[in-house]
């Protein structure tokens, strides 16, 4: 049954592929984001709290 | 160099936010602690309006809304001006914040006890009460966006993101969970169905779980923990992957708290594999914790702060590795409806909200008092009593959710139920609950220790109420940017792409998950004998709302051979689809009742509502008097109707005319029924117990083959 449900639904094979892909792409820009943040900024980023 | 500005911060509204915190705190964990000796003691149910079904919603929203709840705003409040280096935007809308989180908690105190409920977990409030949180809600967003966006730091720390991401998410989740149409001031239906309603309810409880005691708890963390341990966080670099990984992943999560029901396989399957994902960043977030504290653990030793912020991140590395593993099916489908979920929550409840709130309590209690912290000795022993509090709660049950789950299923040789009677296996685990009490009881000692000593330390003080501090002005000109540094300043240096970003996000998993569920809905193979409800059955299904059976008793019957066995045939989607609101449960504190219909006569289900040991002996269900007494009130069925026919459901034109005598007609078949078995009492044909009937007798018989 579950098999006619979902291939009643336009393009679904995307869905699965879809949620991959922007998971992926979303964990990419945090990890790059991450990485290439220039040390010092990081540092001041990190030591905010303690600045109040 | 900027003009050097000075201002003061509002620890006023950060100490009521405090107080309400760990006065509620009490309240919520005393009730806890009455349910958990009405589990052992059903006599202690005193009904009708503190039987454990209707206190059991009243302990979870005092817990989540009113003592978390207070416990957030309190976090929240204290850092952001911090963080940002501004008072609150609005002092009036603090206050009005405040106040009426505090009139929505009080009216759950009243109207949950008197079974005005939606039953809805953690969503169980009246549709008037979920306008008025609404309302609070975008109070508190504005007075939350005006701050940061007066702020003198042009960094938004991280703390902020996740509080941001917290704001956004729980205003999405409210308004879709709830969407329902108004019967009377006190009674609505949801839009939602069945199988739908379902997944739109667990996509809203998992992530209230999610974003109401995680992210801003995690926000608090990033900010308190540094300051505790005064040292900067281990790893910021982690922190963002952390943000953009956890809020993203764990909207998807929500399905798992589904597995082996009626929905949909490939929907089930989604919320399985990012739960295991969730894995991930839980523990970044966990180990960047924990990691903040190194060089400094010798100070964890004797800093009670630091002892409570410690167990409480563990709490939270334990809950989040638990969690991913009771969504894989083979593991949930031994522990759903068992007290291992229960002991699961409460790691995470007591340990990670309770333990971090209490940290952040005795952190900033002595600051905002200008003194020391009234004593030390207390609070090490509050950490110890509560510690042991949470060990003596969670270990029984977890033995108590496997012995029972095991029970559940054991075959005999000759291929029966070894334990057929299903109270053998409640009898069974009932020395774990009694431990349950002594762990609960515990932990609530530790509350009134910590209480007194934070009362204690507030009387020898001197309160600042406005903490004066001085900060450069904001530079208007953003500052040059750094190769590289750009493209993610753009979202992370302005709040309001930050907001939109974090929207998308975690729309997309709503979206990609409910919208073909309500595309598919349509689509369902309608089973031809599934038909509306009587509008008898209807009252009486209103009834079983009302007294809150469904934290209890579960109406879904999963595919496996010792279910199938014990209840019946498993449940199927195009069973449920005029439910409103579905009625699965998360919780077998008694036995399935899906296909309870037909299975005893009417007299049975009324000797066992007004004592159910008569037909159960040792029975720890609450007895229900007051519905043998109580007149059955008829007056709306008409409304009912009429709004479940605009939703869809296929009652005939003008039916609301004639329900009230429909419902007689029926009411009277069903006196006839007990006086034909033996029960004399006069006038039954208007009492509550002749719909409670009426509805317990049709549950599940829609597909049954009736013996010609």
């Amino acid at each position: 049954m579950y098999k006619y449900l979902l291939e009643s639904i336009d393009g679904i094979q995307w869905f699965g592929i879809g949620s991959l892909l922007i998971f992926f792409c979303t964990f990419c820009f945090a990890a790059i984001r991450a990485f290439i943040s220039p040390k010092e900024d990081m540092d001041r980023m990190a030591r905010m709290p303690l600045e109040d | 160099m900027n003009n050097i500005e000075q201002f003061q911060y509002d620890n006023k509204i950060v100490r009521a936010f405090g107080i309400a915190s760990f006065v509620f705190a009490l309240v919520g964990m005393l009730v806890g602690l009455i349910m958990a000796l009405q589990m052992v003691m059903p006599e202690l149910n005193l009904g009708p309006y503190l039987t454990f079904g209707r206190l059991r919603p009243l302990h979870t929203n005092a817990v989540i809304f009113a003592f978390v709840g207070n416990g957030i705003f309190m976090g929240v409040y204290y850092s952001l001006q911090r963080l940002v280096k501004a008072r609150m935007w609005s002092d009036k809308l603090s206050w009005i914040h405040f106040w009426l989180w505090q009139v929505v908690i009080l009216c759950a105190a009243i109207t949950l006890p008197l079974g005005l409920t939606t039953s809805g977990e953690y969503s169980e409030l009246i549709w008037p009460l979920d306008i008025l949180i609404t309302v609070v809600w975008v109070i508190f967003g504005v007075n939350m966006f005006g701050t940061i966006l007066t702020r003198r730091e042009s960094h938004l720390y991280v703390a902020i993101w996740f509080y941001i991401a917290t704001w956004v998410t729980v205003a999405v989740l409210h308004i879709v969970r709830s969407l329902e149409m108004p019967v009377s001031w006190t009674e609505s239906y949801p839009i939602f169905s069945g199988v739908q309603e379902a997944l739109v309810q667990w996509w809203y409880g998992h992530n209230a779980v999610a974003f109401f005691l995680t992210t801003p708890y995690l926000g608090m963390m990033y900010y308190f923990l540094p300051k505790a341990a005064n040292r900067p966080v281990f790893s910021y670099k982690l922190s963002i992957i952390h943000f953009w990984a956890l809020i993203f992943i764990y909207i998807w999560a929500g399905p798992h708290h589904l597995l082996y029901t009626s929905l949909p396989d490939w929907v089930q399957s989604l919320g399985t594999v990012f739960s295991i994902m969730l894995i991930a960043p839980s523990w970044g977030g966990m180990l960047n914790g924990l990691l903040t504290l190194r060089g400094a653990w010798d100070r964890v030793a004797n800093d009670p702060v630091l002892k409570f912020m410690v167990v409480a991140v563990i709490a939270y590395g334990m809950a989040t590795f638990e969690g991913p593993m009771l969504s894989i099916k083979s593991v949930n489908a031994i522990s759903h409806f068992t007290d291992w979920t229960i002991a699961h929550v409460h790691v995470g409840a007591l340990g990670w909200n309770g333990f971090l709130t209490f940290g952040v309590l005795y952190w900033l209690w002595p600051r905002m008092y200008r003194t020391e912290l009234y004593s030390k000795q207390l609070a090490n022993v509050h950490f110890w009593v509560g510690t042991l509090g949470i060990i003596f709660y969670a270990v029984p049950l977890y033995f108590a959710g496997w012995t029972q789950a095991l029970m559940w299923k054991e075959f005999t040789p000759e291929g029966t139920l070894a334990w057929g009677n299903f109270l053998d296996t409640v009898k069974q685990i009932l020395p774990m609950y009694w431990l349950r009490v002594v762990g609960g009881t515990l932990f609530f000692v530790g509350t009134i220790i910590g209480v007194y000593n934070l009362y204690k330390t507030g009387a020898k003080g001197q309160f600042m109420a406005n903490e004066a501090t001085e900060a450069p002005a904001r530079e208007r000109r953003p500052a040059p940017l750094r190769a590289g540094e750009h493209w993610h300043r753009w979202i992370e240096g302005r709040p309001m792409q930050m907001l939109l970003w974090s929207t998308i996000l975690i729309a997309i998993g709503g979206i990609v998950q409910i919208v073909p569920m309500v595309f598919v809905e349509s689509q369902i193979p309608k089973i031809s004998t599934v038909q509306p409800y009587t509008p008898l059955e209807l009252t009486g299904r209103d009834l079983y709302i009302r007294e809150g059976c469904v934290g209890c008793h579960s109406q879904m019957i999963r595919p496996f051979r010792d279910e199938t066995e014990r209840y019946g045939e498993y449940s199927k989607s195009g069973e449920y689809i005029y439910d409103r609101p579905f009625l699965w449960g998360s919780k077998r504190t008694g036995p399935d009742l899906w296909r309870q219909g037909g299975k005893y006569p009417d007299s049975w289900h009324y000797n066992h509502m007004l004592d159910p040991t008569t037909m159960s002996p040792g029975s720890i269900m609450p007895a229900y008097p007051h519905m043998l007494e109580d007149k059955l009130d008829l007056s709306d069925l008409p409304a009912k109707i009429n709004v479940l026919r605009k939703l869809g459901t296929p009652y005939s034109k003008d039916f609301e005319k004639y329900a009230i005598g429909n419902a007689r007609e029926q009411a009277q078949k069903i006196a006839k029924n007990l006086a034909e078995q033996g029960v004399k009492d006069q006038n039954i044909e208007d009492k509550e117990i002749v719909a409670m009937i009426a509805y317990l007798q049709r549950l599940g018989t829609d597909i049954k083959i009736h013996k010609q």
